[in-house]
């Protein structure tokens, strides 16, 4: 299986501070992995450096998408090419409204708009459309804006940050629901997925959707990966270090 | 004593300072072209390049849905229609010479003629030129009227005088374009504008500047708006003159009259704009909301106003701007004004000058919008914030501002 997205030996600065050393990561065609660490590990970092957002300054290291070196290449151009982020905080965008964002995306893509407007009024999410683009919306409902334009854009590679934090659970349901589909490429073949990362605390959005592997993150530095739920189980049980102890000792073995 | 604000005796001024436009001297223009009056045309036979000139800004000979056009080139009147019933517009000469009660009760009456000397010049005319506007009561006129006031040759001083009474009960929309021909970059452009909204009447005027650069632009612009009176004024200044200065007055005298003004200014380098506005709220239950929006190039902006509330009134001036790029010398200044006289007039002001927040451009990068466009989005959604309602040419300009602005291009 092709890997969809290679990261070797990343190393990341913002505005001067290093927040990202030896990065690694390798997600194959298809997968979904998934991304724990604790706050201020530099998960959110990671997404922001890959999706290339400025203040994230790569001083060493490669990002390869389908192949392809991207290191160098613009934020637009990744977006371009497939890869998209939900974002945990985004900005208020005063004045540019949803809508204007969805009818681009619509525009690249115009089979989707009908089947993304019939999720829209289900979801009620019709007031949103013609408000200033996250202004004044609770943490569900932003999340759930973010997964909406990912839906329009329908990228190859979809990252989401903390899509389950601070969100009550009749928000998480829903949210749940968009994340699942976002990532069936086609909903009756389930083995037939959009691949992307996940960056998630509680893992509650790994009961939506399924994660292949696990990478844990610790100052900055991946410091093991192993199989979703295990590891999970293992931090909820013991905390980080003992989950690390246990991965490195498994990969010693 | 402490000396933390200067050292070394140097002058704590920076460069941007205000940098006053030269008063303007009539007399070293041309002003008057020594021809007779020509016959008027139809809008179909403007040459192809004045009518691009002029559809720029919002004066489109080719549109049906118009109620017709009037267009002052240079010193004359050259073309004067209308084709709307209750709708009569008349070169303000004619207007003078045929109703009698013009002069007695309308003209100079809003403005004092010795204002200053450009009230002055205009009204020495001997052959005033300027429009003359008269909605009969009652007339809800379906579609915009259009007036050009344009200047086709170097260095003239073009004077105007205006006169627009909108009776009980009617309704109009005028979108006056102002320009100068593209290769003409001097010259001044000086206007006297007593516009008359009566009982439960509406009026609308839009008014869009597209100047050279060396264009010198003084407007003189009152309005009387009299019981449940409706007035709005928007302005828009697509291309920069080397200086304007306007301050638009209204009076709401009757009860329940409102007034709403908006204006967007984009100052390029080398440009001074003052761009103010003042109402007046003597009914009872007037309102009054004055929105300015600027976008500073280079240029030097200063947004002013004043709201005086002698009533129970409500009343709300908000001045925001944006540096994009200010240069050496470009600036934006607000000084949002408002002052009550009743214990019952609600006033308030706001005033806020930023930048485009970089991570707001990132964000629209990242859902595949390219940069420039992003950019223009974003300068779009600035220039209309919370204001609804704007008409289809108003809003074809700002979009053009938005992305020649966001294009970085000087205008």
């Amino acid at each position: 299986m092709n890997n969809i997205l290679e990261i070797h030996d990343l190393n990341v600065t913002v505005r001067g501070d290093e927040i990202l050393n030896k990065i690694n990561i390798e997600v194959p065609e298809g997968e979904v992995h998934a991304i724990f660490g604790p706050n201020g590990s530099g998960k959110t970092s990671l997404m922001m450096t890959i999706m290339g957002f400025s203040d994230y300054k790569i001083t060493s290291g490669k990002i390869i998408f389908e192949g392809e070196d991207i290191t160098e290449l613009g934020l637009t151009e990744r977006a371009r090419k497939g890869i998209a982020v939900a974002q945990q905080r985004p900005p208020t965008i005063k004045g540019v409204r949803l809508r204007q964002v969805l009818d681009y995306a619509y525009a690249q893509n115009a089979a989707n708009a009908r089947e993304l407007e019939d999720l829209i009024t289900a979801n009620g999410m019709d007031k949103f459309l013609d408000r200033d683009i996250n202004d004044g919306l609770s943490g569900g409902e932003i999340r759930r804006v973010e997964l909406l334009q990912l839906l329009a854009t329908r990228p190859k590679f979809a990252m989401l940050d903390e899509p389950d934090s601070g969100v009550d659970i009749e928000a998480l349901e829903l949210i749940g629901e968009m994340a699942k589909r976002l990532f069936s490429i086609d909903i009756s073949h389930p083995a037939f997925r959009r691949s992307g990362l996940i960056i998630t605390h509680t893992g509650q959005i790994l009961e939506n959707v399924y994660a292949d592997k696990a990478h844990v993150m610790l100052d900055g530095t991946i410091e093991g990966c192993g199989n979703a739920q295990i590891v999970l189980d293992t931090i909820y049980d013991s905390g980080y270090s003992q989950c690390l102890t246990c991965i490195k000792r498994k990969v010693n073995q | 004593m402490s000396d933390l604000h200067q050292t070394k005796g140097e002058s704590i001024m920076n460069e941007s300072t205000w940098t006053p436009s030269e008063e303007i001297e009539i007399k070293d223009f041309v002003i008057e072209s020594g021809s007779s009056q020509p016959s008027l045309i139809a809008p179909s036979q403007f040459s192809k390049i004045d009518a691009q000139e002029l559809a720029e800004v919002g004066v489109l000979f080719d549109n049906p849905e118009r109620a017709g056009t009037f267009v002052v080139q240079d010193f004359h009147t050259v073309c004067s229609q209308t084709q709307a019933e209750g709708l009569e517009v008349l070169p303000i000469a004619d207007a003078l010479k045929k109703y009698d009660w013009l002069q007695k009760k309308y003209a100079w009456k809003l403005i004092d003629p010795d204002t200053n000397k450009i009230t002055r010049f205009c009204a020495n005319q001997e052959i005033p030129q300027g429009y003359f506007i008269r909605v009969h009561a009652g007339t809800k006129v379906k579609f915009p009227y259009q007036a050009a006031l344009y200047t086709t040759h170097t260095n003239i001083a073009q004077a105007i005088h205006n006169i627009v009474i909108i009776e009980d009960d009617a309704e109009l929309t005028l979108i006056t374009g102002c320009a100068t021909q593209h290769e003409i970059s001097s010259g001044v452009h000086l206007a006297v504008s007593e516009q008359y909204v009566g009982k439960r009447a509406r009026f609308t005027n839009t008014m869009v500047h597209s100047w050279g650069p060396k264009v010198s632009v003084r407007p003189h612009s009152a309005t009387a708006v009299d019981e449940e009176g409706i007035f709005e004024s928007n302005y828009v200044s697509l291309r920069p003159a080397a200086d304007i200065r306007s301050n638009p007055t209204t009076w709401l005298n009757g009860d329940g009259a409102s007034a709403r003004y908006y204006s967007v200014i984009l100052g390029s380098t080398g440009s001074h704009i003052i761009s103010g506005g003042e109402v007046y709220l003597n009914g009872k239950d007037t309102s009054a909301e004055l929105e300015h929006r600027a976008i500073c190039t280079g240029g030097q902006i200063s947004q002013t106003g004043l709201l005086v509330g002698s009533n129970r009134c409500r009343a709300h001036i908000d001045c925001s701007g944006m540096i994009l790029d200010p240069g050496k010398k470009g600036f934006i200044e607000s000084t949002p004004g408002i002052r009550a006289q009743h214990p019952e007039a609600q006033m308030s002001h706001e005033a806020s000058i930023g930048k485009i927040a970089p991570e707001q451009v990132e964000y629209l990068q990242s859902r595949g919008i390219e940069e420039r466009q992003a950019i223009s989005m974003i300068i779009r959604g600035f220039l209309n914030a919370d204001i609804e309602g704007l008409g289809e040419e108003l809003d074809a300009r700002i979009d053009q501002i938005a992305e020649m602005s966001g294009h970085g291009e000087g205008l």
